[in-house]
């Protein structure tokens, strides 16, 4: 087995489905050493690779005007052959072989490790090109298909079933339901699906675009990691985080950042100010949108006096989202108090009365928190 | 004396003036100054040339008005309706001289214009025993009323004026003959059938020195073949009319200054005929009941020699004609051509027929009838088959019946009576050839060249598929593959 071939076979299996859409098929597992390996290889199906350009740079065009992204590097190589290794352990055929089961594991090993030998992306292009390859990457999902027939019923995972069982569908009284399960969701596995959900965890944490992209997804949640708040660091990181962020539903997009803000306060005793200076970013835009700031109603922070409140599990996902609301105006006030921000004196004056109402009942929770 | 009215003025002195919807001063009654009589008939005629008097007509009084220097002015008195009435007579006044006023009694004051858009009112009024006061900004004159002016007096007293294209217009005409023409020109129109209708029309003797009516025949002709115009218009004792509106006419080459539609004053009953160089107009307080000129046809008696002749010959008895059948014969004919509708193309021309269809404009496709025999193929257009240079043209010289052009059947009986000989059903087309013999094609076998002419060519159904939509992701499916027998055999780990 060479290194072209494997790469050739990620390329057509996994990541050009990945990007365009279609039937992604794992097959035989990479491994971590052969991973690591693939390097700069270049596909070898060179149409396909330019659909699959063109489909990169039309996604990454919604954040930024870019017309190359490039081939594939080293590092994403290494990242869509751990997920083609971890959609492969979550295949069903090692549920059916008994012998087999600790191959799935030891491939989800293999797989988690590859990732963690991976860098974080070094600049902006190279955040947004791994976005590019992992944009959809908590679409994939498989068609789970259930024939049942007059004697009986069988269930195909991933598979189609077989012309002859759907053969005479009046006569023999054929009924076909398809499911779409998601990655998360499959089942069975053989092994722990926490370590799936980790392995997750691990290619978004290498991604932060897509981290970002994806916060309103039910799991992996989203959390302030280090590359994420490497990002966010400079103000470019932080507008393409914004406009990252625009295009999911702003409640969502609270509510998942009040939850990892509220995680963080509670094992770090605060919250960063890359972190800080997004979600008043997010208040100053919103003010100055004539946004929600001002026009939802207060949060209730009788509910988190302290620090030590805080650290309990929120009652309702609303206060989640009041929460990264009343973070954001707070900042945000504190921003508006700098010399150097390009407002004049009238539009400083109005978003201080939008983001006031908001930041209000924040103080005493802010005065608390060490890093404000 | 007089100063504008503003803009939400309420309160007016001159009495009579109100406002209307627009803030426009108007009184009930609006008046037109003219300096003269022919400016009044310019007015009349300008008015008349685009509207009818006839809204006009119940409250329009003319008369001739003097001032207390003795000048004599020309009025127009109309009610006011509305500004907008006010409004077209006033630019149409303003267009001939005339002077706009409006008011309600005696007291009128100058009509709005460019300088004062809502109108005049009169600050200070005139103390007279006038019959008309007028408040204008140049002047403020009264005026007493001298006496009336009759519009249809009017009309009658204008001299038409000469226009000889009025003698090649179409439609009625009314020719007045005198008493020595009458019966002659009668007799020329029944003639030359010309239908119409005539009356004879007394008039007052013209002289003093006769004392018979002067009697003249009026025919009433509703359309005059184009060859008769010169005859009936330069011929001494005829006198050729136009109708100009109802109950009058104007003599042919003139036309009134006033356009006489636009003024219902003559009676529909009666007749006014309107001569030109200034002669006197004929009028007819009612018009005799008019008679087909047919009815005034000349009439002629046979001689007869004797008693009991007056009766005619009466047969003794009736027998059978003889058998006298002669055969039918084609022969060329010298006759012009008349509704030539149909042709016949030999069967060796159908070819050529069949590239000329290529050739043929839509109407003549869309226009003719085919119907294809044995004997060739008859085609028919009733918009004339000449569009169609192919075959032996046909004339459909009786309904049903068709003879080649160009030729006339002998004996020269009736197309009637040929086709009743000839004895084909009612629904048959009979045409007789050059040769005299007949063919007889079924009507219903006719149809339209426009279906018949097309050859439709094979066709294959072309299904329609959605556009693709290129910018649609799919969705991403996840397949399972075989594991293979030792699935985890090669995989190594990371170096560190």
């Amino acid at each position: 087995v060479t290194v072209e071939s494997v790469a050739d076979r990620l390329f057509t299996g996994v990541m050009a489905p990945l990007v365009l859409g279609g039937a992604l098929t794992p097959s035989r597992a990479i491994g971590a050493r052969a991973a690591l390996a693939l390097g700069a290889t270049l596909p070898t199906d060179a149409e396909l690779a330019a659909r699959v350009e063109h489909a990169r740079v039309r996604r990454a065009r919604t954040l930024v005007p870019i017309d190359r992204l490039g081939p594939p590097t080293a590092a994403e190589w290494a990242l869509a052959a751990a997920l083609h290794d971890l959609a492969q352990s979550a295949n069903p055929a090692f549920d059916a072989a008994t012998l087999r089961r600790g191959a799935a594991a030891r491939i989800a090993m293999l797989a988690g490790a590859t990732i963690r030998r991976v860098a974080p992306p070094a600049n902006l292009h190279e955040a947004l090109s791994r976005h590019a390859w992992l944009a959809r990457m908590l679409e994939i999902a498989r068609t789970d298909t259930t024939v049942s027939w007059w004697s009986g019923s069988r269930v195909f995972l991933g598979v189609e079933p077989p012309a002859r069982l759907l053969a005479w569908p009046e006569l023999r009284r054929v009924s076909v339901s398809r499911a779409r399960r998601p990655l998360l969701d499959l089942a069975p596995l053989v092994i722990d699906r926490s370590w799936l959900v980790d392995g997750i965890a691990e290619i978004l944490a290498r991604s932060p675009i897509t981290d970002l992209a994806t916060c309103a997804r039910r799991e992996p949640a989203f959390a302030w990691n280090e590359t994420t708040l490497a990002l966010l660091q400079r103000p470019a990181g932080r507008a393409l985080a914004m406009r990252v962020l625009a295009r999911l539903p702003p409640s969502d997009v609270d509510r998942a950042l009040g939850r990892a803000s509220r995680a963080a306060i509670a094992e770090h005793g605060g919250l960063g100010p890359t972190a800080l200076a997004l979600l008043a970013d997010r208040a100053i835009a919103d003010a100055h949108a004539g946004g929600h700031v001002q026009a939802s109603a207060p949060p209730s922070f009788a509910a988190f006096p302290t620090a030590t409140a805080l650290a309990t599990p929120p009652a309702k996902a609303e206060d989640e989202a009041a929460l990264a609301r009343a973070l954001g105006a707070a900042a945000a006030l504190r921003t508006l108090a700098s010399p150097n921000v390009a407002f004049s004196d009238a539009e400083r004056a109005g978003l201080r009365a939008a983001l006031e109402p908001a930041a209000g009942q924040a103080v005493a929770l802010l005065a608390s928190l060490r890093n404000l | 004396m007089i100063e504008r009215v503003a803009l939400h003025q309420t309160r007016l002195h001159t009495p009579g003036l109100g406002l209307d919807a627009k803030g426009v001063a108007l009184g009930t009654r609006g008046l037109v100054l003219f300096p003269s009589l022919d400016r009044l008939v310019m007015m009349l005629a300008a008015y008349t040339h685009e509207q009818s008097l006839e809204g006009l007509m119940p409250s329009m009084a003319m008369n001739v008005v003097r001032s207390k220097l003795g000048a004599r002015e020309v009025t127009l008195e109309i009610a006011a309706e509305s500004s907008d009435r006010m409004d077209r007579v006033a630019e149409t006044a303003r267009l001939v001289g005339g002077l706009t006023f409006t008011g309600t009694s005696r007291h009128f004051v100058q009509y709005r214009d460019g300088a004062a858009p809502f109108g005049y009112d009169a600050r200070e009024l005139l103390s007279t025993d006038g019959a008309l006061a007028l408040y204008h900004d140049r002047f403020t004159q009264s005026y007493d009323i001298e006496r009336r002016i009759d519009l249809r007096a009017l009309l009658l007293r204008l001299c038409p004026r000469l226009d000889r294209t009025t003698t090649l217009e179409p439609g009625v005409r009314i020719v007045v003959a005198e008493q020595g023409l009458g019966p002659s020109l009668v007799h020329y129109l029944v003639r030359s059938r010309v239908e119409g209708e005539a009356c004879v029309a007394e008039w007052p003797p013209e002289s003093a020195l006769s004392d018979a009516p002067v009697e003249r025949w009026v025919v009433r002709i509703p359309e005059l073949p184009a060859r008769m115009v010169p005859l009936l218009s330069s011929t001494p004792g005829f006198t050729c009319f136009l109708p100009a509106g109802q109950g009058v006419a104007v003599e042919a080459g003139y036309r009134h200054p006033i356009e006489l539609r636009a003024c219902p004053v003559f009676d529909a009953a009666g007749l006014v005929l309107l001569r030109g160089r200034g002669d006197d107009p004929w009028i007819i307080e009612r018009l005799p009941r008019m008679g087909p000129l047919t009815t005034f046809a000349r009439v002629e008696l046979r001689t007869t020699h004797g008693d009991g002749d007056a009766d005619g010959a009466v047969a003794v008895r009736t027998l059978l004609p003889e058998a006298l059948r002669v055969p039918l014969r084609i022969d060329p004919s010298s006759a012009p051509w008349r509704k030539v509708t149909a042709s016949w193309v030999p069967l060796d021309q159908f070819p050529l027929l069949r590239r000329l269809a290529y050739a043929l404009p839509h109407a003549t496709v869309a226009g003719t009838r085919v119907a294809t025999t044995a004997r060739g193929i008859f085609l028919r257009a009733e918009m004339g088959i000449e569009a169609i240079p192919l075959g032996t043209f046909f004339v459909e010289v009786y309904p049903r019946l068709f003879l080649p052009a160009g030729y006339d059947v002998t004996p020269a009986v009736s197309p009637e009576v040929l086709l009743r000989a000839l004895d084909v059903t009612a629904s048959s087309l009979v045409f007789v050839g050059s040769d005299a013999r007949a063919w007889s094609v079924d009507e219903q076998a006719f149809t339209g060249l426009e279906t018949a002419l097309v050859e439709a060519p094979a066709w294959e159904a072309a299904e329609a598929r959605a556009i693709e939509r290129t910018l649609v992701e799919a969705t991403i499916d996840l397949r399972v593959a075989p594991i293979g027998l030792r699935p985890a055999r090669g995989l190594e780990p990371t170096d560190t």
